[in-house]
């Protein structure tokens, strides 16, 4: 039980019984839930980690096969539900996690209650007869964009310039930041993220779940949204007024009260 | 009081020489300056309310949905992220965007305020940088990869005489990784008769800034010392700075031992046409003390073994001269059809006569070739003799003529000591005596040389096997 607690940096926090699992989205931590939170500490049990590689997560846990693909990050979800022996939770999972929460619900149903997916997307990339908002190369462009700004511009060119590729200054930029993840690591989960396909995943979904939907969002755009919702048996579908792709960091407050709606209802 | 008659914020704000833009909670852009509306192309209204992700590429916008914006606003910051922003007419003007996020007393997002820099110059500068940096990189590897195809070694070394490069031949000559350059493991493969003075010459560059070339002994993997030929200079950049030292080892081991094998010839050769020499003088002197008396009975006796002495001086420099002339490509072939058994026939009558050994002949009488004739005398009488000589204890020296498919192969075999294995293969070289001992037996070595050269002349092969204790057999073939 410990182990999972360092290994994922799990927090708990709240006053009530019912718990809500709150998962981050790629390239963030537990922290992007700071604005929202505290909405539900007072009458549910909180339940916050990172995934293994990312935030505050023991990085020496890290295994790039295990975490070669979604299921790996949707194992981390079922290890914390065991570690904490958590029944009947509820998962809030923002883009990227809203897979990794129906994945891990469709292993092991009896864990969950409900979820809320926040921007899912089951596939990123166009293909035959589904539009998933991307084409290969617009990845590329964002794989390149994520080497080029690790450590902003001048850390990146400093060491391919000056050829010093011990990077010292690594260190410091991941205890101080927001997004602390391993560059490669990041990499990694980038690729696992954008190169997945769920689409077939989607029908097996037993728990009832709400598809928050923003407005123009461009990693999971309107269509995906509908897209989930036409395929996922139980789901409800609700578009907010929040901009991007982040309406828990946007527009809280809607975010809130469009989750505290569908979770209180039974 | 005086402060806000001399500054006006907004026009600072306006003209700066950066892009200044606030994007609402949702990532509009509420307020633009009128630097970055320049830069861009824009008109303030085009902007106005619109989201800023609406200026990046597709890849761009995710970027910045997933890292910029959560970053810029749980975070409170951005700093230096790169990204290319599009003008109105589709350019990309590639930029640093830093941002703060502004929050209201309830910690409410209310902007994010990003300052803009553009980064033109310096992404050129440092595409440059890159381009010289990579171009640098391929010229050294190109640099190594030839100092590593050269079969010599090569080295480099710091102006205060530290190695600090070694090609690929210093690697496998001693055995170990290019970061075996300490001097003391360089001084260790050095011959130790050779490591004072190579140490003191060094040390006398290093202070001149002289280059130096030495002879000394490195000992290979195996432990075997070779000659060396060492090189060193210094080489100056174009600014007269003092760069490195480039050196090399050249092998001159086998150099070394023709030199050596080339004096220990001339010694041999002096030797050799002294002892007829010598004999000559002695028996003029006699014959001198008798030239009142030309009747007396030893003067036949004499005259004869002067003439021998003559013939063998004749022989030798003869062999002298045919070495010479071989070494200088021109010996030159008269061809005619003869029989070779009977070249065998009359050369072995000649030897019969006043020796007691043996000699067999075996073989198709009829074989007839085109060779020259008197060339073919001369590598008979040096095998035959050769045989004789060096297996002087063998009464008996078979010579086989057979036909083969190719032209003609003779064989000379003898019941001898043989030849030790080691020996074989180089008999056939010039200057090269299979005994140290020289002085056992006669000779300059040249025989066997002379021999293989005529014969590679004519087309065909020369050789030699031999068993220790049993005997050798030497054969040649000539084509048909």
């Amino acid at each position: 039980m410990d182990a999972i607690i360092k290994r994922n940096n799990v927090n708990v926090i709240g006053n009530g019984e019912q718990v809500i699992l709150f998962a981050h989205g790629f390239g963030c931590d537990q922290h992007a839930w700071k604005f929202v939170i505290d909405a539900f500490t007072e009458d549910y049990k909180v339940v916050l980690f990172d995934y293994t590689g990312s935030g505050r997560s023991d990085l020496s846990q890290y295994d790039p096969a295990k975490y070669s693909n979604i299921d790996g990050y949707a194992q981390d979800i079922l290890d914390v539900c065991q570690a904490l022996d958590l029944r009947n939770v509820i998962f809030v999972g923002h883009s990227v996690s809203s897979m990794t929460g129906i994945l891990a619900a469709i292993r092991h149903p009896e864990y969950f209650v409900k979820l809320v997916l926040i921007g899912p997307s089951p596939r990123y990339l166009n293909t035959e007869n589904y539009t998933g908002g991307f084409e290969q190369k617009d990845l590329e462009v964002l794989f390149e964009f994520m080497e080029n700004n690790y450590l902003g511009w001048s850390s990146a060119m400093a060491p391919a310039i000056m050829g010093n590729s011990d990077r010292p200054e690594l260190g410091e930029f991941l205890t101080g930041s927001f997004c602390s993840t391993d560059p490669d690591v990041a990499r990694d989960f980038a690729r696992v993220t954008f190169m997945s396909d769920n689409r077939a995943d989607l029908s097996k979904l037993t728990v009832p779940s709400l598809t928050l939907q923003c407005s123009n969002d461009i990693i999971a755009p309107l269509a995906v949204g509908e897209y989930v919702h036409r395929h996922t048996p139980g789901n409800e579908f609700l578009r907010l007024n929040a901009a991007g792709h982040c309406p828990h960091i946007s527009e809280p407050e809607e975010t809130i009260a469009a989750i505290r709606a569908f979770i209180q209802r039974n | 009081m005086a402060g806000q008659a001399i500054i006006d914020l907004e026009e600072l704000y306006q003209q700066a020489p950066c892009g200044y833009f606030s994007l609402s909670p949702s990532g509009h852009i509420m307020k633009i300056n009128r630097t970055l509306l320049d830069w861009l192309g824009y008109e303030q209204a085009e902007l106005l309310d619109h989201k800023f992700s609406g200026l990046l590429s597709k890849g761009g916008q995710m970027h910045f949905e997933m890292f910029f914006w959560p970053m810029a606003t749980v975070n409170k910051g951005v700093k230096e992220f790169s990204y290319e922003v599009l003008k109105k007419n589709g350019e990309g003007l590639p930029v640093l965007l830093n941002a703060s996020a502004k929050l209201d007393q309830s910690k409410r997002l209310v902007a994010v305020n990003v300052v803009l820099t553009d980064i033109t110059e310096r992404k050129s500068f440092e595409k440059e940088l890159l381009l010289s940096k990579k171009s640098a990189e391929n010229e050294h590897k190109r640099l190594q990869f030839m100092a590593d195809l050269v079969p010599e070694i090569i080295w480099t070394a710091t102006p205060d005489g530290y190695i600090d490069y070694v090609n690929a031949r210093f690697c496998q000559y001693f055995d170990c990784n290019g970061q075996d350059t300490r001097v003391s493991f360089i001084m260790s493969k050095v011959h130790a008769d050779d490591r004072r003075a190579l140490l003191a010459d060094w040390r006398a560059s290093m202070r001149t800034g002289e280059a130096f070339e030495k002879r000394i002994r490195l000992v290979d993997r195996d432990g075997l010392y070779e000659w060396h030929l060492l090189k060193a200079a210094l080489f100056l950049d174009e600014e007269g700075q003092l760069t490195n030292w480039f050196g090399s080892c050249a092998n001159i081991q086998q150099h070394v031992l023709d030199m050596k094998k080339k004096d220990d010839f001339i010694n041999i050769a002096s030797h050799e046409l002294k002892t007829p020499i010598t004999s000559l003088k002695g028996l003029l002197q006699i014959l001198d003390r008798m030239k009142g008396d030309l009747s007396n009975k030893m003067v036949p006796g004499l005259i004869d073994k002067s003439n021998r002495n003559v013939n063998r001086i004749n022989n030798l420099v003869a062999d002298l001269l045919n070495a010479s002339q071989l070494n200088d490509g021109q010996l030159h072939l008269n061809k005619s059809q003869f029989n070779f058994a009977e070249l065998i026939g009359d050369y072995v009558h000649h030897i019969r006569i006043d020796r007691q050994y043996e000699i067999i002949t075996e073989g198709d009488r009829s074989i007839t070739v085109l060779a020259d004739e008197g060339r073919m005398e001369q590598v008979l009488s040096n095998l035959i003799t050769n045989a004789i000589k060096y297996a002087p204890d063998s009464m008996q020296i078979v010579i086989r003529l057979s036909r083969t498919p190719q032209g003609i192969l003779l064989e000379i075999v003898d019941s001898g000591p043989g030849i030790p294995p080691e020996k074989l293969p180089h008999l056939f070289e010039r200057y090269y005596q299979v005994s140290s001992q020289s002085a056992q037996y006669s000779g300059l070595g040249l025989g066997l040389y002379i021999c293989a050269e005529i014969i590679r002349k004519h087309g065909g092969e020369i050789g030699a096997q031999s068993v220790l204790g049993e005997g050798s057999t030497f054969w040649f073939t000539l084509p048909a």
